[in-house]
């Protein structure tokens, strides 16, 4: 692997994950978790070389719904901009390739989507392909059942297991503030819900809710000036599979095992399991399982410590639940975490992703040294 | 079993009639504009950094970055920056043809909105042109966007008193 | 970091108002396939795909690129969806560029389409929202404001939109892939009906079925090709808010910051002289006067008169829009990719009837949102 420059997250900001916020447009979320963030580097915004923002118009119910974020973004002289229709991690991923190209050393990350003003279960049937996918109203909820079943059955997990690992979950989320479910339950308490679509029970799936993100990266020598403990860019990779539900095992996620493994070698390490947590994006607790096969992770397993934050399952605002596991590696190893700290915690994976059954992933390696020098 | 009888043409299309219901939040800034119309006020916020006003409410100016904390209203009064006549119809709207579609940046706001010019001909139009808001009458205003029916010309002189701080 | 990058491959569909003969998947892969035939190149080549389009209401698939994974060949691969409104297609091509030039990519597919005859575009483009009143018919009804007072603030003489219509309809009359290939007198387009005065009929675009992609490459790669590449000399993208007190819709900062900087990557400080042709974004016929102006080729009020000389016209001085540009093909999502893959095919000496003769430097631009959005590329026969 050549020699990368060393890029560091120096800040994130997030609003608590509401189930609805009645006061706020979508952009509008965005301004107080924008200020948060520079305010945490102690600069202004004519400080920040180059924005980028993600979300999706069929979330927001509008076509450039994310044109009005120009705004909350403080878009004023004009500003290097890009957008992308995808969840702020990948966002990050281009400000960060940016970095790489030496075109800027300082970034503003965005996300954001006002998911309580439509319905995202029928946007995510919109998400397949319109002629053989689609008019069977196959929502996430839906494709994701399918891979539950199909990984379960390979594999015997249980109906227990998966409750087990969504148990765990909420007993990491209940000390998270930004968390919409802030509340430990037992696993037979999340047993005992019913199911939504079989075998994915009630207390297995996240509720919806809305929230603004933004996360600032810097590269080595501003970096430092902006955050006393920036967190270190050691490797990232993304890969993407086909959508045909048919047309991969949906029980393994090789796309995920793909861009870890990549992800693991530009960070000098051999397995996953040589960091101390990892924030996973999976929304139910036998997608983060197959997650966990594909990255060598044990879902039952003390360290890595799983989910400090929670997880998707108790905060999945769409658009910004990847950003704030980027966020979450932040605050955790730059000791913002308060009291879910994971104690002596060097190193972190996070993982990001879109579109039905872990379709396309992205996978980080962060720490609290630099990864060149 | 029953099976239906195959298509005589080939099947090229798939219909697919898309059904979404929103719910779309004003936010606060927008719900008090809305609200000030049903007693014919027009109201903006005030930058706390360069004291511009913006209309319809913003909570943060793009330019400074400050938030725009103040409310103030505004005249309904103001003048054209520029304008089209459009002679094709709108969705979501019965407007006779053509009708003119101007720029107007009311006495006391530093940005323009966009209004509807009735009650004269499409070419008397001009950039400068005074024009004022025609109300709903009493009684019919509901707190929204229809609560002006549309600008007309005036000879009222620019204000000098606005924006004014509630 | 930074290295050189290189157009390889390029291809397009044609383009017309319904292209039925193809899904969605079908027109997108008939770009990518023609773009990896230009190149030579087999979809294992291929490190990364970036894909743009607009709106995605235009077709009713939400993040469409999930579904056109196996299209583009992007399977285990990494790809990125952009979606900067009107600038999407060029702003994807230089999110692509940027891939290559971290170092981290040699060769990336990047592809833009848009297939406007499968959903309702007036419907997608102006939904009924509550709290704004329903207003600006379309984005003619949005822009027409502004070119009346650039008329009034240049004194432009009223028959310049139209005679710029002439000029990009003989342009597209030379372009195979064009989708209104026929030419207009300056009097066809006068009888035209005025929809969104000063807009008429005739001086606006068209709604395309069509796709475009292109292979960008490192110099190593790109000098082992079949053919010369286009040497990507410099690309950005810039964006403004859209509530700033006294901003000029005529002539938009971000519009006039995006090509200084460009101009200043790429060596130039006289764009008149040192530009061989542009390929500028063109959707409404006069803000072809207002791009000449905001881009730094005429002076502020003196874009027209570059028009009226004929010096934009093709075989004039500086031929703009030869392929015949916006106003004779218009797949939004890809307009402002072609804007770019035309101006690399021009310095690659591979227009076919439309190559402007000896061109060596070329611009391309694209601009969307209530222009806010702007993209821009120069591209080079020489590195």
């Amino acid at each position: 692997m050549a020699q990368l420059r060393n890029v560091a997250i120096v800040g994130f900001a997030q609003l608590p994950v509401v189930a609805r916020d009645e006061h706020r447009t979508a952009t509008e979320m965005l301004y107080p978790a924008v200020r948060q963030a520079l305010e945490q580097c102690g600069v202004g915004r004519d400080d920040i070389d180059y924005q980028i923002a993600g979300s999706t118009d069929y979330m927001d119910g509008r076509p450039f719904g994310f044109v009005a974020a120009l705004e909350s973004m403080g878009s004023w002289p004009p500003r290097e901009d890009l957008h992308l229709e995808m969840d702020g991690i990948f966002c990050a991923y281009y400000a960060w390739l940016r970095m790489q190209a030496g075109y800027c050393d300082t970034a503003l990350v965005v996300a954001h989507g006002k998911v309580s003003e439509g319905e995202p279960r029928r946007v995510s049937n919109l998400q397949m392909d319109p002629y053989y996918h689609a008019p069977l109203g196959i929502d996430a909820t839906a494709s994701s059942a399918l891979q539950a079943s199909m990984f379960m059955a390979r594999t015997g997990v249980s109906d227990r297991d998966l409750a087990r690992v969504a148990a765990r979950n909420r007993k990491h989320g209940a000390s998270n503030p930004d968390n919409q479910l802030r509340s430990a339950v037992s696993a037979e308490e999340l047993q005992n819900t019913p199911f939504v679509v079989e075998p994915l029970r009630a207390g297995y799936l996240p509720p919806v809710g809305e929230t603004a993100t933004c996360l600032i990266l810097a590269a080595e020598g501003k970096a430092e000036r902006l955050c006393d403990r920036p967190v270190w860019i050691h490797g990232v990779e993304h890969r993407s599979e086909l959508q045909t539900l048919g047309a991969r095992d949906l029980s393994r996620s090789a796309g995920a095992k793909l861009a870890s493994e990549k992800a693991l070698a530009m960070a000098g390490l051999d397995r996953a399991d040589q960091v101390d947590f990892a924030e996973l994006a999976a929304t139910n607790p036998a997608e983060e399982m197959v997650l966990c096969e594909a990255l060598g992770l044990d879902p039952f397993g003390t360290r890595p410590v799983l989910n400090p934050s929670g997880g998707p399952l108790c905060a999945d605002p769409i658009m910004s639940t990847g950003l704030i596991r980027l966020g979450e590696a932040f605050r955790q190893l730059s000791g913002r975490a308060g009291e879910r700290a994971v104690s002596g915690a060097e190193r972190a994976l996070v993982h990001g992703q879109q579109g039905h059954c872990l379709q396309t992933n992205i996978v980080w390696i962060c720490g609290t040294k630099r990864r060149w020098s | 079993m029953a099976f239906t009888a195959p298509p005589d043409d080939a099947v090229k299309y798939v219909e697919s009639l898309v059904w979404l219901p929103y719910h779309y939040v004003a936010g606060d800034y927008r719900a008090v504009y809305l609200r000030a119309l049903k007693d014919k006020r027009i109201l903006g916020s005030r930058c706390d950094k360069t004291g511009k006003v913006f209309v319809p409410p913003v909570i943060n100016s793009p330019e400074s970055f400050a938030p725009c904390s103040e409310i103030v209203e505004v005249s309904d009064c103001g003048t054209i920056t520029t304008f089209c006549i459009v002679n094709i119809p709108v969705i979501g709207r019965n407007l006779e043809l053509p009708y003119v579609a101007a720029s107007v940046v009311l006495d006391g706001a530093d940005i323009p909105i966009f209004a509807l010019i009735q009650e004269c001909r499409p070419e008397e139009v001009h950039m400068g042109m005074r024009v004022e808001a025609v109300w709903k009458p009493d009684g019919e205003r509901q707190g929204d966007h229809e609560d002006i029916l549309h600008f007309r010309p005036t000879s009222r002189p620019r204000s000098g008193e606005w924006p004014r701080p509630l | 970091m930074r290295r050189p990058v290189a157009v390889v491959g390029v291809g397009q569909t044609h383009h017309a108002s319904r292209r039925s003969d193809v899904s969605i998947a079908g027109l997108v892969r008939e770009a990518v396939d023609r773009a990896l035939l230009d190149a030579g190149l087999e979809h294992k080549d291929i490190d990364a795909v970036i894909i743009g389009k607009a709106p995605d209401m235009l077709e009713g698939v939400a993040q469409p690129e999930q579904y056109l994974v196996g299209a583009v060949g992007a399977h285990l691969k990494p790809m990125l969806r952009v979606h900067t409104a009107g600038s999407v297609g060029a702003s994807t091509a230089i999110t692509a560029a940027t891939h290559v030039a971290s170092g981290l990519y040699n060769r990336v597919l990047t592809v833009a389409f848009e297939k406007q005859s499968e959903g309702n575009t007036m419907w997608a483009l102006s939904p009924n929202l509550p709290f704004t009143p329903p207003l600006v018919a379309g984005a003619g009804g949005y822009f027409a404001p502004y070119c009346r007072e650039y008329i009034a603030r240049s004194k432009a003489p009223l028959h310049i939109g139209p005679l710029t219509m002439v000029y990009a309809r003989e342009n597209g009359a030379r372009n195979e892939y064009a989708h209104l290939r026929e030419p207009v007198t300056i009097e066809q387009v006068m009888d035209t009906p005025m929809l969104w005065d000063p807009i008429r009929f005739g001086e606006t675009c068209p709604a395309s079925d069509g796709a475009v992609a292109m292979i960008l490459a490192s110099e190593e790669l790109a000098r082992k090709g079949p053919r010369k590449p286009a040497w990507i000399k410099a690309g950005y993208t810039f964006a403004e808010a859209m509530w700033v007190p006294n901003r000029d819709q005529v002539s938009p900062k971000a519009g006039q910051m995006c090509a200084r900087k460009v101009y200043e990557a790429a060596g130039i400080t006289e764009p008149w002289k040192e530009i061989d042709t542009a390929e500028l974004y063109v959707p409404f016929s006069w803000f072809q006067a207002m791009w000449l102006e905001n881009l730094g080729f005429c002076p502020e009020g003196e874009g027209w008169k570059a028009i009226d000389r004929g010096d934009t016209r093709f075989g004039g001085k500086l031929p703009i829009d030869p392929s015949g540009g916006v106003l004779c093909t218009n797949p939004i999502g890809a307009s402002g990719m072609l804007r770019l893959a035309e101006a690399a095919l021009q310095v690659m000496g591979r227009a076919g009837a439309h190559q402007v003769e000896g061109a060596k430097t070329a611009l391309g631009h694209a601009y969307g949102g209530g222009a806010q959005y702007f993209a821009m590329w120069i591209v080079s026969s020489e590195l």
